[in-house]
């Protein structure tokens, strides 16, 4: 029986369009909200280790109202435990607040294990899951691409292949793609999810370390090119092999 | 290309979260394995079995009905599965139609305890499925009319007679078949393996291609005396059932208009002609406002119409004017949406030619067009013009 802790972030749609404004995204602008790709791997992870071997979910997020969406959407896959940490006060927390209000919850839900996903698909940083691990003093596994939820063993890129590693607990795992996608939710799970209870709590986040200077957007992409006639097709397979290097 | 749902009003801010999260849902299994698959299902002419079990497994069969294993969603959860579902084909959308209202809602009304108990829970499932026999070779409009006769026999009863356009036929575990028993007409359940009863399949239709369509016959039919729907008789029992369908059919449409919207919009952008996109000249703008304008009117009935279903203020000719209206725009709106594409409309590599093909089906099926009229003008005059003496 293992509790495990699966921390989720509510990101921006990856297909909708963003709006820089003042040097950060426009989050007024966001028309579309999801769960960030990295952790629903996670998500699905740790749902079958549950029900491989026992033990329950508890669903993290941090985030303002907004957010109860991604629980919700655990909840409607059967998770019972969901946790939203927010403070209207807080405006940019840096990764060590991050870190540290997180570390907090998962204190809080008792879990063995933490699951989350190696990045946001929003700041793509990767500092979520080593922060927390180093706060809590747990092993830390990341880039976990493959597992078995019934021997609990978890396989990562490796230079020459891969690795098979178990971990004691407690124990944070980061997981890039593997080959189980998140479940989809049925109709019974979803009329399950709208009597889910979301906690809210806040923690002290402590002082930021970090300050925002400033914003540059990457360069204006070149012109294409255009070729015409079939006398040019040398030209372009070379400019695919040599510069595109997409041959 | 990204499929943004048209929804000009913002109606769907209109939905409960409930509601949100089962378009969501069915969204999602619409794009990821419904669509990568619908032309080879149409060239092949197949309704794909792991959609039958996908369906069963999302729990969207017989969806607004509750208990015996159902969810009991509201009507308009119900409405935007069937928009969705019909986003990407009216053969998936026809499949559920048939199964959860057509077949699992009769059993669900009229049915007897044991009936609901043996089929519903397994109907909802998708591990049975059901179809619904009415409409016959010679009576479609006029199935008061029909031929299909049930004897009663003392310990069985005895059917015989044909039913035609059957969604579901050949593929299903039972049908609900609507015969007279001593001329009042009857729901009986009829199961796969009774004796003298076959499903014979329909073939070389040019439309609902990815949809089974059969014939029923009913040569000496013995069907057991617990089988008889035992809680209505006459046209209401049928009809009941077929106001359901119709209102699933109301909101299935704009799911195909709204694709084929989506599909003129994106080409329209991006087929360049006189050095300009075609969407930028005004002949091509004025046809997508009105394929947006009338997208619009349409979501706005069916919302109200479903809010009608949800408190119980609905008449049935409520249904037949969203039902008509819908279907009628969706057809033209497909029609409008194959011009915008040019040559390029009729390829598989569009879903326009498909869903106009499929939406001349359902302008027909589940009372006509222009019975759907003449329900609107029998409200309106209080005068019955079906039938006249000649």
């Amino acid at each position: 029986m293992v509790e495990i802790a699966v921390l989720l972030k509510q990101v921006p749609d990856t297909n909708a369009k963003i709006a820089v404004v003042g040097g950060r995204v426009d989050e007024s602008a966001v028309t579309s909200w999801v769960t960030s790709p990295y952790d629903e791997y996670a998500l699905e992870a740790a749902l079958q280790l549950v029900e491989a071997g026992g033990g329950s979910i508890t669903a993290i997020t941090l985030g303002p109202m907004r957010a109860d969406k991604v629980l919700k959407d655990a909840a409607a896959l059967g998770v019972t435990k969901l946790v939203r940490i927010w403070n209207d006060e807080w405006l940019d927390l840096d990764s060590n607040q991050v870190q540290s209000v997180l570390a907090e919850a998962i204190k809080e839900s008792g879990a063995d294990l933490v699951f989350c996903g190696k990045q946001s698909a929003d700041r793509n940083q990767g500092s979520t899951g080593p922060g927390v691990a180093e706060i809590l003093g747990a092993a830390c596994v990341v880039e976990v691409s493959d597992f078995n939820a019934a021997e609990q063993f978890y396989l990562r890129p490796a230079a020459s292949g891969s690795e098979k590693v178990t971990v004691n607990y407690p124990a944070v795992i980061t997981f890039t793609k593997t080959e189980s996608e998140l479940r989809r939710p049925n109709v019974r799970g979803i009329m399950m999810s709208k009597k889910a209870q979301i906690n809210l709590v806040s923690s002290d986040a402590g002082a930021s370390q970090v300050t925002f200077k400033g914003h540059t957007s990457p360069a204006e992409k070149p012109p294409g090119k255009t070729f015409e006639g079939s006398d040019s097709v040398p030209e372009v397979v070379g400019l695919l092999r040599d510069e595109a290097k997409v041959l | 290309m990204v499929y943004e749902a048209l929804d000009f009003y913002d109606i769907d801010s209109q939905l409960t979260e409930e509601e949100l999260m089962v378009r969501d849902m069915v969204r999602d299994w619409v794009e990821e394995e419904v669509l990568p698959k619908i032309e080879e299902a149409c060239s092949e002419g197949v309704f794909p079995d792991e959609w039958r079990v996908s369906l069963g497994e999302m729990g969207v069969l017989g969806a607004p009905l509750e208990g015996y294993g159902c969810p009991g969603l509201s009507y308009t959860a119900y409405g935007v599965i069937c928009r969705e579902l019909e986003r990407g084909d009216s053969g998936l959308r026809s499949f559920a139609s048939v199964q959860g209202s057509l077949a699992m809602y009769p059993i669900w009304d009229f049915g007897s305890e044991e009936q609901k108990q043996k089929y519903l829970p397994k109907m909802a499932t998708g591990e049975l499925i059901g179809c619904f026999g009415l409409t016959e070779p010679d009576y479609g409009s006029n199935p008061g009319d029909m031929v299909t006769r049930a004897e009663d026999k003392g310990d069985h009863y005895l059917l015989n007679g044909a039913k035609m356009w059957i969604t579901n036929g050949t593929t299903s575990d039972l049908a609900v078949v609507w015969a007279k028993l001593e001329g009042v007409i009857r729901g009986f359940i009829v199961e796969t393996g009774d004796e003298g009863y076959s499903a014979p399949e329909m073939k070389g239709k040019h439309s609902l291609k990815a949809s089974v369509t059969s014939e029923l016959v009913f040569q000496d039919c013995k069907i057991p005396k617990d089988r008889i729907l035992p809680g209505v008789k006459g046209l209401k029992g049928p009809f009941s059932c077929l106001n359901n369908a119709r209102f699933g059919i109301s909101w299935g449409a704009l799911g195909a208009a709204q694709a084929c919207f989506h599909s003129a919009k994106e080409y329209a952008l991006s087929r360049i002609q006189f050095d300009q996109p075609i969407a930028s000249y005004q002949l091509v703008q004025n046809k997508l406002s009105w394929m947006l304008r009338e997208i619009t009117k349409g979501q706005l009935l069916a919302l109200e119409l479903a809010r009608k279903k949800d408190n119980g203020s609905w008449i049935p000719e409520h249904i037949s004017l969203a039902k008509m209206n819908n279907v009628d725009i969706a057809l033209d709106i497909a029609r409008m949406a194959r011009d915008i594409h040019g040559a390029n409309g009729i390829l598989d590599e569009y879903c326009i030619m498909r869903h106009m093909a499929n939406l001349e089906s359902v302008k027909t099926y589940e009372g006509t067009h222009d019975i759907h009229n003449l329900i609107l003008g029998r409200h309106i005059t209080g005068i019955q013009s079906f039938t006249r003496s000649l």
